[in-house]
């Protein structure tokens, strides 16, 4: 068998080992546990917060500007990664066009902020 | 090291993208195909950046530049929609007819 | 790890990164009636980008940058004087128009700022990413400014019709150099010159070169992927229409070219071909659609791919017949600067005319000329222009393109020189038709509505400096020549 076949070989034995594992633990689990079901208790639990109304509900429109915002910030970070892995080559001038660019996401935040996009009244 | 299982996934994600791009009604869906499009390019570049193996990562590079500029468009793309959903309370664009394609 | 980076050369690009941060600084602590100091950085600003242009010229020694992937020689400097200057006549334009319909100011000139600085970067970029990066600074913002007028439909139908295909295109393209990125593991031009020798006939070869084609067609609007451009050209207010036909046309048109003529010279057999279909294509349908339009905006639009068709003519007919290849590169660069510089004036007529008539109807201009003489000058200067009258600068733009044809030889370019020939003639038609409702029909019995309305003081002057152009242009084509001279250098130099 070719060494590629053989990685995914590796795959396959994980997996039948993973489908194994949760059969035996639920197995034995449903075995040993006491069976007690009450309607709160076979809700759909939803981090927290009650499952009432259709699952296609509306989200307040201004998700949409923090998840914008938080998106964009996120990536940019991108971009600092490289810089951080060769920082001690670049040296002084890395150092500086890394500041400009921080500098520069700044104002962009810096305008948000101004406009009031960060503000939840 | 092999790639074609990489391309054809890529192509497949791509075609997906052109399909959903021409089909949807939907801005928003058609938001989500063309960034189908673009991670089906990055998948492309990653996949020939591991073939190649360049001295300076290029496709990988690449591929950053790739991320942030469609996080760029759907931020834009986003606001376009907001925008005409405040005007005509809808996301469709066969509603955008008011001058012939 | 250390870069020469040379600063003088960068200068026009930082020059405008500087401005469009002060602006969008300045339009966070300007109040409302104060925000015309925006513009006025901007203005400044962009003016200021032109002096280390200048500097770079009279000097004229070719800077290479990045390991040769950022260039500054004399083909990049012209292109970037003209996009200067193509950018400061637009910001002049869009001066009193949008603070007479109470836009976001300061938003606008950050947004056009940093289109210009996309493609200040087009015009230097001689990799695939630094194309990328600039192709797609161009082209995002002017998403946003083509729904400027938020609450106007067809703003905002100008606006999706544009993104919806400006991101299409741009993942086409990418798939393209993704794919030219595998088949050779180069992603600068030169590299990607030598790489691609003796692979025309690799199928994914074909594929990748047709499709970056297909990508950068969306993006210059020649057909047959024309159809968002009209619509997208008609909603948008005009000053941003007038920099989406001039500027992003111009940056799209030389990414096109570098990437065909620099990267890809050894694949001449695949995209020459297809060049010469989009050309012959464009200047018909162009053409033919323009003859039946009664708006305007929506004429020019239609001219504006026709003349995105003509362009083409030199280069595609240099290419398939395979011989003086620089000829038709440095015709199609002079084609590209003169088109440029006269549709800017067109669209300053315009905007002039559509505030003298308060209509954008062709009809409605009726007899302008005997209500606005000076109006109705310049709209014939730029209207004969265009259609390539002499003494006027446009004819020069279509004498270049035949001779780069004549020279050319071979069947097909004969072909395609008749049908450009052809069309001519048609554009003729139309551009004629516009001149005659200004001066021969007979005005409304109704003085129009807005009048009394002067044009501002920014339009005026956009006015002048084009219509200067235009016609200094046209009696002295040796300024167009050195435009030409200096694409050919980057023929012989590489």
């Amino acid at each position: 068998m070719s060494p590629y076949f053989e990685s995914y070989l590796t795959v396959g034995t994980f997996a039948a080992l993973g489908a194994v594992l949760v059969m035996v633990m639920l197995g034995v689990a449903s075995v040993l546990r006491p069976t007690n079901p009450t309607a709160a208790k076979r809700a759909t639990y939803e981090c927290g917060v009650d499952p009432v109304g259709s699952g296609w509900s509306q989200t307040y429109v201004r998700y949409y500007v923090f998840g914008l915002l938080f998106v964009i910030f996120d990536v940019e970070a991108v971009f600092i990664f490289p810089w951080a892995i060769a920082a001690e080559e670049l040296g002084v001038f890395g150092l500086v066009a890394m500041f400009l660019f921080i500098l520069t996401l700044l104002e962009g935040l810096a305008y948000a902020i101004k406009k009031g996009v960060l503000r939840w009244e | 090291m092999l790639v074609n299982q990489f391309l054809i996934l890529a192509a497949a994600l791509f075609s997906l993208g052109v399909y959903g791009l021409l089909v949807r009604r939907n801005i928003v869906l058609i938001l989500l195909s063309v960034e189908l499009m673009l991670n089906a390019v990055n998948i492309n570049l990653v996949a020939f950046e591991s073939m190649i193996r360049s001295a300076d990562a290029t496709g990988q590079i690449f591929t950053i530049f790739i991320i942030t500029v469609a996080a760029a468009e759907v931020g834009i793309g986003l606001a376009i929609v907001l925008m005409i959903f405040r005007n005509r309370r809808s996301a469709d664009v066969s509603d955008l007819n008011l001058m012939r394609w | 790890m250390t870069w020469e980076i040379d600063y003088l050369a960068l200068a026009p690009e930082l020059v405008i990164v500087v401005t469009l941060l002060v602006v969008l600084a300045l339009d966070l602590f300007l109040t409302r009636p104060n925000k015309y100091w925006t513009a006025t950085a901007a203005v400044a600003g962009t003016a200021l980008a032109a002096i280390p242009l200048v500097i770079l010229a009279v000097e004229g020694e070719n800077v290479s940058m990045f390991e040769g992937s950022y260039v500054v020689d004399e083909f990049a400097l012209v292109l970037k004087g003209l996009f200067v200057v193509s950018a400061y006549l637009v910001l002049l334009l869009s001066h009193h128009y949008i603070e007479s319909e109470r836009f976001y100011q300061g938003e606008y000139y950050f947004l056009l700022l940093a289109s210009v600085l996309g493609s200040l970067v087009m015009a230097s970029a001689r990799d695939l990413i630094i194309l990328f990066i600039g192709l797609e600074l161009t082209t995002g913002p002017l998403f946003l400014l083509a729904g400027w007028r938020k609450g106007d439909a067809k703003s905002n139908e100008a606006s999706v019709k544009y993104f919806i295909l400006g991101v299409l295109s741009t993942a086409i393209l990418l798939w393209g150099m993704s794919m030219l990125y595998g088949l050779t593991g180069e992603i600068t031009f030169a590299g990607l010159a030598t790489a691609t020798a003796g692979l025309a006939d690799e199928p994914a070869m074909i594929v990748a070169v047709l499709f970056v084609i297909v990508g950068f067609a969306f993006k210059i609007s020649a057909a047959p992927f024309h159809f968002w451009a009209p619509d997208t050209y008609e909603g948008a207010p005009t000053p941003v229409t007038a920099y989406l036909s001039v500027n992003s046309k111009a940056a799209g048109f030389v990414a096109f070219l570098l990437v065909m003529y620099l990267a890809l010279p050894e694949l001449s057999e695949i995209w020459a071909p297809a060049l010469w279909i989009l050309a012959a294509a464009s200047m018909t349908l162009g053409n033919l659609s323009a003859l039946r339009q009664s708006n305007i905006v929506r004429l020019l639009a239609y001219s504006s791919i026709a003349q995105a068709g003509f362009m083409l003519v030199p280069f595609a007919a240099a290419a398939v017949a395979g011989t003086n290849i620089e000829e038709g590169f440095s015709a199609t660069v002079i084609y590209l600067v003169i088109y440029a510089l006269m549709n800017v004036g067109a669209f300053a007529t315009v905007i002039a005319g559509a505030n003298r008539t308060a209509t954008g109807d062709i009809d409605g201009w009726a007899g302008l000329g005997k209500i606005d003489a000076r109006l109705g000058v310049l709209i014939g200067i730029f209207f004969f222009s265009l259609a390539g009258i002499p003494p006027l600068a446009g004819w020069f733009a279509k004498f270049a393109m035949f001779r780069a044809v004549i020279l050319a030889g071979g069947t097909a370019t004969v072909v395609l020189a008749v049908i450009a020939a052809v069309n001519a003639v048609i554009a003729l038609y139309y551009y004629a038709r516009v001149i005659k409702a200004v001066w021969l029909d007979d005005a409304p019995a109704e003085v129009p509505a807005r009048a009394e309305t002067p044009p501002s003081v920014s339009l005026r002057l956009a006015l002048l400096i084009s219509a200067a152009l235009t016609i200094v242009i046209g009696f002295f084509p040796a300024i167009a020549t050195f435009v030409g001279d200096a694409s050919r250098i980057i023929a012989a130099g590489g």
